[in-house]
């Protein structure tokens, strides 16, 4: 199976290669565009990246896979990335995840039926600060509680 | 770079060049440095941090695989912090590691209970789960096994496939603990050196799908061998088991593994060769056979001695083979071309253009010793004869006896040979068609139970000998002619594998630069 690339998604394949010196330096940039495009990084994603830039796809999916911000599946209209290293850990993430797993009925690493959250656990987001932290989609909340959590998610459409 | 420098490790000063590292210049003297991820045949990675060492002025413990030595430099392997640290790196990589050794087949070789013996011996004080990884026991190609869980992520797999076959078909995916060595989805493994992967992998992650569960590795014995494959002529190690012949239905070879030879196979060997071990047991002849009758040796012998005197050499015909030894081969043109005074001598082209090879280390010819036939017969390529031309030859030279070592023949030339009453006496390991139409067969011990030597498709003269017996009264072939001569009365006879090796040294004419007191172990150039 090959990829479908749009004319969208090419003309932003062609700027993101001119901007590298080296062919292989921008695997990252071209996954993101990629999962812009597609929502998540399939398999065929990184057989397409490896061939522009002319690496293997192990290389890439080694990439691909070591980074919690791609998706290697298909995840909801909400990503909820909970960070579940020192800082978070040791200031409740224990507890803030079984809340949200509880809440939503889904376990680590599952979509809601309705396609609307999906829950991953992740590495440093980089806000020790606040932990416990989480990530959804682009937004970054700190200092979680269960009462912080019901809030949050509840607004969202 | 030739320069010298003078290093010190652990009080011992050491002259050596620039361009090593810490851990390679300590294990050129002796100095045992535990290493994982670091492999002589591929590049350094500097992932497993086993190698910490202490290196006077810098503050803190450096990794001996990456660290390249410098002048003046004072290393210590020996002290309490660098065993500290080698300890807290190991208990680091046992954390989820399952307790698998009764049923794992690296037990016995493997770098983890190796090193847990040396420096680990901890009291755990890990009491989370163990991380669950999701393939265990996984085949991943023909002959190997995954097991994600005992992998300690030194990534010489994914080395050995990126930058040895090229093929790229493993990688370790994901991050941190999650971290799995793994094949890309849908892919297996595919190319034709996947054996390496089993050899190279410090543990049990990867392990042998033909060799696992057969035996435990502390039973089995080795000695030093050369693949009879192909003509590269890879130097290998054979593992047999003497001691528990019930187990493995008997057989007693057990595994090959590449030897080190920087000139011809490096470290690594192919899976044709590695896995074609199985003619050394299997479908063997161990005993003559006159008309399909198991006979005593010397009735057999007599037979042909009949059958070459009623012959005339004009009407006698032979069929070299390229798996000979060179001592077999020397024998062979002693009493034939020397005695018998044989002109139709052949080599078969028989898989020796297969057209089958790659860029590092598969060779077309199938043989391990076409070279060989070259320097004792000065026969060329052009002079090979085509196995499906030998039915003309036959006939034109109204061929009456026909001797053919080791090769199958074609069965147009069976049917032939059988019309026209030709005899056929047939000198081999294993029994094949020729062997089963022959009037006579004799047992020729396999390469793996007799001392000999084989010139690779390089030249290179390697010799090899044996820790096996010959099965039944299988023998090498000089043996045979040696038995022969005397009945002939020719006059070559030959007491001793080293009594023909040294004649066939003096006086074949391409072996002239063979120094008898000083043969390389990695074998030496011949001119051809
Ligand atoms: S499978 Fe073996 S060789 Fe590969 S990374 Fe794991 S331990 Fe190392
Ligand atoms: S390359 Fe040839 S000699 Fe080497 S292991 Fe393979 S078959 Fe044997
Ligand atoms: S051997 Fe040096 S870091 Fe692995």
């Amino acid at each position: 199976m090959s990829v479908e690339i749009s004319v969208n998604l090419r003309k932003k394949i062609d700027e993101i290669k001119k901007k590298f010196p080296r062919d292989k330096s921008p695997i990252l940039p071209l996954l993101h565009a990629f999962q812009d495009e597609f929502g998540y990084i399939s398999v065929e994603i990184e057989e397409e990246v490896a061939k522009i830039v002319g690496v293997s796809p192990v290389y890439v999916r080694e990439v691909s896979t070591f980074y919690s911000m791609f998706n290697n599946k298909p995840v909801g209209k909400y990503h909820i990335q909970v960070c579940g290293n020192i800082s978070c850990w040791l200031r409740g993430y224990d507890e803030i995840v079984e809340y949200i797993k509880k809440k939503l009925g889904i376990e680590i690493g599952e979509t809601t039926p309705d396609g609307k959250f999906t829950l991953s656990r992740v590495e440093c987001l980089g806000m020790c600060d606040q932990a416990p932290v989480m990530q959804i989609n682009g937004d970054f909340y700190g200092n979680l509680t269960p009462e912080k959590i019901d809030e949050i998610l509840d607004n969202l459409e | 770079m030739s320069e010298k420098i003078k290093v010190t490790i652990n009080g011992k000063e050491i002259l050596t060049t620039p361009d090593k590292t810490i851990l390679q210049v300590a294990e050129e003297n002796g100095i045992d440095i535990p290493h994982y991820c670091y492999h002589p045949g591929l590049p350094v990675a500097g992932n497993c941090r086993m190698c910490l060492v202490e290196v006077e002025g810098a503050r803190k413990l450096q990794t001996a695989c990456s660290t390249q030595v410098r002048d003046g430099m004072v290393v210590r392997t020996d002290t309490p912090q660098v065993k500290e640290a080698v300890r807290q790196v190991l208990e680091f990589m046992l954390i989820n590691h399952p307790l698998d050794c009764p049923v794992c087949d690296q037990a016995g070789e493997c770098g983890l209970q190796d090193y847990y013996m040396e420096y680990g011996q901890y009291d755990p004080k890990f009491i989370e789960n163990k991380n669950k990884k999701s393939k265990k026991a996984t085949p991943i190609g023909k002959y190997v096994i995954l097991d994600q869980e005992r992998c300690i992520l030194c990534a010489r797999c994914v080395r050995f496939t990126r930058f040895i076959t090229k093929t790229e078909e493993i990688g370790i995916f994901n991050r941190g603990d999650h971290s799995e060595v793994d094949l890309f989805p849908g892919k297996e493994l595919n190319n034709r050196y996947t054996g390496n992967l089993v050899d190279i992998c410090p543990v049990g992650a990867m392990t042998c799908r033909d060799f696992r569960f057969k035996c435990r590795v502390w039973y089995l014995e080795e000695f030093d061998s050369i693949c009879p494959g192909c003509s590269r002529g890879c130097n290998i190690k054979i593992y047999y088991n003497p001691h528990r012949p019930h187990k493995a239905d008997g057989n007693r070879v057990l595994r090959f593994k590449p030897r080190f030879n920087p000139e011809v196979n490096r470290y690594w060997m192919c899976d044709d060769g590695r896995y074609g071990y199985k003619f050394i047991d299997e479908n063997r002849i161990m005993y003559p056979l006159k008309g399909k009758e198991e006979v005593y040796l010397d009735e057999a012998i007599n037979s042909f001695v009949s059958l070459l005197k009623e012959s005339i050499p004009d009407r006698t015909f032979y069929l070299l083979s390229a798996n000979s030894t060179n001592e077999e081969l020397f024998a062979t043109k002693k009493f034939f071309v020397d005695n018998y005074k044989l002109e139709n001598i052949f080599l078969p082209d028989e898989d020796i253009f297969t057209g089958d090879r790659d860029d590092l280390l598969i060779t077309e010819d199938k043989h391990p010793n076409t070279n060989g036939v070259k320097a004792i017969f000065n026969i060329l390529y052009k002079d090979l004869i085509k196995l499906d031309e030998l039915r003309e030859l036959l006939e034109e030279k109204s061929i009456s006896l026909l001797i053919v070592n080791r090769h199958e023949l074609p069965e147009d030339v069976l049917d032939f040979i059988k019309e026209n009453g030709i005899k056929l006496v047939y000198l081999g390991t294993n029994f094949n068609k020729t062997s089963k139409a022959a009037d006579l067969v004799f047992p020729i011990s396999v390469f793996a139970e007799k001392e000999g030597s084989f010139i690779n498709v390089d030249k290179r003269f390697q010799k090899f000998s044996s820790r096996l017996e010959p099965l039944g009264v299988s023998m090498p072939e000089w043996v045979l002619f040696n038995r022969l001569s005397e009945l002939m009365e020719f006059p070559v006879y030959y007491s001793s594998y080293m009594n023909i090796f040294k004649h066939m040294i003096s006086e074949v004419g391409a072996f002239k630069n063979i120094d008898l007191n000083n043969i390389n172990k990695y074998g030496v150039l011949v001119e051809l």
